[in-house]
């Protein structure tokens, strides 16, 4: 009963939504293009600075806030939480899934093992570094392994 | 069913990959891995590892009335050789496949189907639906419904602790680019009881926040919490500091409460360390700043405190880039001291140094990379004082788009006396093109 109430209490509060959804289009606020105009080379620390010049546009973040320098890479979670629909101008959803996989049970070092020059995690041998890592840092594996109950990961821990 | 997906992922990658590819408007990206693995486990036999997987990613855009599209990604592995690493032998997942109305305006979409959603404090993989607009006046809102997915079964469990239906969504207010206050907040019905796990139903609110002032300074971050544990969740925060054109520099706040953030997956709240009450915290900073156009340096430094004790991580990387991009490589030395709580059991210290360096060369016609990754331990671990991996690949394209390549790679490793590992991988579509990107 309780499943069913919320059931339908997600599936009107969703069709509102598309419905607001609808309307909005009726308006004049600009969109982000479907995808990036300018096709761009792997393997590169994207500078959006290089053909971007700073300027102010509606509510757009500065550009350069999302140049791809070592320090944006690790720490492109931020960056993801608020400006998802940026992200996917550029990247498909399975370019992040390379890393964020489910259940894929290989890592991303080994799937890309051409690429050393990417940010992988899980480089080396982490299945003996990772005693020492979960222990230093749950929370950054439950970004991945938390609520995507790893199957590795039960064959282990019981 | 895996049987199944298996299958059909792999009939239906060879079949569009040759034919429909050529179609305008679709994009394929395939992937096969075949990998070879022997491994010397100290004590037991040698085992083979024969793993054949095979990735699909299919985007159909411009469908109806050329705003709504199709986007497929999932894996299937058929495995060559019995039994590697007791997996099941052939196996598969559906990663994710929705449909997509994109609307002209306001930044409007909506999705139907299997998706991962990131927005504010929210990430998560669902099947249902999901929507989000612009308003006017620099709000925004977007919401989701449906299904969770589920994992595996927790051993000795009738389920993965986790409930069946979740719903949750995001508000927001920007002012020009300077400022964004996000409110987001998830609903996961009620988790099932456990027998021998520890879990709580996955339910948080919380906010997120962008602010820059200046161009030179920009503060991010997210605060949440557990109404389900009474329980503060996370605490994220990163300020980034650009005083000069290419220079960043950055420092990061991250705290956690046991219950209020990993209790929900029962993973984390079955592991030995986890206590219910505690607060962690990581504090640190990192730097970057691109000499020139070949040269980039970066340094980073964190600060663990948990219960089992503290811990110091420093270390500084150096990319190179020569000849147009075309030759790249790297190498970075970091240091772990770490207290003896954080050591594995029954060894006394968690503390090592870790070395790497790699090297790649890229040209239309081949490519070559080689990468090596060290570690030093203060102590010894399963009686090694260090451990070492290195891999080297080469790749030749067939056509612009289909490229094959191979890696051998050798490890020796405290646990597994040594380990020789090759991987044949055959990919198709590895530009990065503009429909999309990659
Ligand atoms: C190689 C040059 C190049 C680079 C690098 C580049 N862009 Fe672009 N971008 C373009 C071109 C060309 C356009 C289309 C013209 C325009 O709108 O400025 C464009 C358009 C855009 C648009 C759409 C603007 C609109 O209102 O329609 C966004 C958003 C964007 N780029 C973001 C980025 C971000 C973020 C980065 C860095 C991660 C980046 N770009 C890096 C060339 C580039
Ligand atoms: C203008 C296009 C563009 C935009 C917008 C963009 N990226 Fe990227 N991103 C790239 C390119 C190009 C690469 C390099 C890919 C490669 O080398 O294979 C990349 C690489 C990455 C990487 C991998 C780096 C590594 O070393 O493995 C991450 C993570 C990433 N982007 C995250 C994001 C996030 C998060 C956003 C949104 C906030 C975003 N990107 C927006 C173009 C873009
Ligand atoms: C090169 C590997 C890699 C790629 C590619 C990548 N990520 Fe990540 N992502 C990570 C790592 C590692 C973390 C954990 C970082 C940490 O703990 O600070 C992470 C964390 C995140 C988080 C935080 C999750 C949580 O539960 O708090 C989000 C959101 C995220 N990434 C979004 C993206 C998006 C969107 C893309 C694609 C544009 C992407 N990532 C691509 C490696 C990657
Ligand atoms: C960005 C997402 C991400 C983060 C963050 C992350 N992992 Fe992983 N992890 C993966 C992926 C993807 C794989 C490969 C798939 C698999 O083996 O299931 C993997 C594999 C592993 C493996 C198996 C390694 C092997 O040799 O096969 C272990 C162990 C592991 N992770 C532990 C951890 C621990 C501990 C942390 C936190 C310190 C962590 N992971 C953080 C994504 C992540
Ligand atoms: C081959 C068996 C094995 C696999 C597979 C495995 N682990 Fe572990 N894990 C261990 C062992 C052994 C320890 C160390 C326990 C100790 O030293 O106290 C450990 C420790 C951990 C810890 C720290 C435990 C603590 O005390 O808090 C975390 C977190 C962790 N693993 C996460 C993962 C994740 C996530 C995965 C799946 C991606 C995974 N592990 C897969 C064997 C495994």
């Amino acid at each position: 009963m309780n499943q069913l109430k919320l059931t339908v209490s997600i599936l009107a509060t969703a069709g509102l939504l598309f419905f607001i959804a609808a309307c909005a289009q009726m308006g004049t606020l600009p969109s982000l293009p479907a995808s990036h105009p300018e096709a761009l080379a792997i393997g590169q620390q994207v500078n959006c600075a290089e053909c971007h010049e700073d300027q102010q546009k509606g509510t757009l973040k500065p550009y350069k806030a999302f140049n791809h320098s070592p320090v944006f890479v690790k720490s492109h979670r931020f960056y993801a939480a608020s400006d998802d629909r940026l992200c996917s101008t550029c990247h498909k959803s399975s370019f992040c899934n390379d890393c964020h996989t489910n259940k894929v049970q290989i890592k991303p070092s080994t799937k890309f093992g051409n690429r050393p020059d990417r940010e992988m995690q899980h480089r080396g041998n982490f299945m003996t570094m990772h005693k020492i890592e979960g222990k230093l840092d749950p929370a950054s594996c439950y970004r991945c392994h938390g609520r995507a109950n790893n199957e590795r990961c039960i064959q282990c821990h019981r | 069913m895996k049987n199944v997906w298996c299958t059909v992922v792999c009939a239906v990658s060879f079949a569009t990959a040759s034919s429909i590819a050529l179609a305008a408007d679709v994009s394929v990206d395939t992937s096969t891995l075949l990998g070879i693995g022997q491994r010397d486990v100290s004590g037991a036999k040698s085992e083979t590892l024969l793993p054949a997987t095979q990735f699909l990613g299919l985007d159909v855009d411009k469908l109806a009335d050329g705003n709504l599209s199709l986007h497929l990604y999932g894996w299937g592995r058929a495995d060559l050789a019995d039994n590697s690493y007791n997996r099941e032998n052939v196996d598969g997942n559906f990663t994710y496949g929705y449909l997509q109305y994109r609307f002209k305006e306001a930044n409007a979409n909506a999705r139907l189907g299997r998706m991962f959603i990131h927005e504010g404090i929210v990430n998560e993989q669902i099947d249902g639906l999901s929507a989000r607009t612009d308003l006017p006046a620099g709000f925004g809102i977007s919401t989701f419904a449906g299904a969770v997915v589920h994992g595996k079964k927790l051993s000795g469990e009738t389920s993965d602790g986790k409930g069946d239906t979740i719903a949750g969504g995001r508000a927001t207010y920007r002012y020009l680019g300077m400022l964004e206050l996000g409110l987001s907040g998830l609903f996961e019905a009620k988790a099932p009881s456990l027998v021998s796990h520890i879990n709580s139903s996955h339910r948080l609110m919380g906010g997120d926040l962008y602010f820059s002032p200046h161009k030179m300074v920009t503060l991010m971050g997210q605060s949440s919490y557990s109404p389900e544990t009474k329980s503060v969740a996370e605490h994220s925060y990163l300020l980034s500091v650009k005083p000069l054109e290419g220079l960043i520099v950055s420092g990061e706040f991250n705290e956690h409460r046991s219950g209020g953030y990993l209790s929900a997956a029962s993973l984390f709240s079955t592991m030995p360390s986890y206590k219910p009450n505690e607060r962690s915290r990581v504090i640190g900073g990192s730097s970057s700043y691109q000499i020139s156009k070949s040269i980039g340096v970066a340094a980073d430094y964190k600060h663990y405190t948990r219960t089992l004790g503290n811990a110091d991580r420093f270390g500084a990387d150096a990319r190179l880039s020569f000849s147009d991009n075309s030759i790249r490589g790297g190498f970075g030395y970091h240091y772990l001291r770490a207290s003896q709580g954080f050591a594995i059991t029954p060894y006394i210290s968690a503390s090592y140094h870790e070395l790497r360096g790699y090297l790649l060369h890229e040209t239309k016609g081949y490519f070559a990379a080689l990468d090596v990754i060290a570690y030093l331990f203060k102590e010894k671990l399963f009686n090694e004082k260090s451990a070492w991996e290195g891999t080297i690949s080469l790749g030749y394209h067939l056509t612009p788009a289909l490229a094959l390549s191979g890696d051998v790679s050798y490890g020796k490793n405290p646990e597994f006396t040594d380990e020789t590992k090759g991987l044949l991988r055959l990919t198709y579509n590895t530009t990065f093109d503009i429909k999309g990107g990659k």
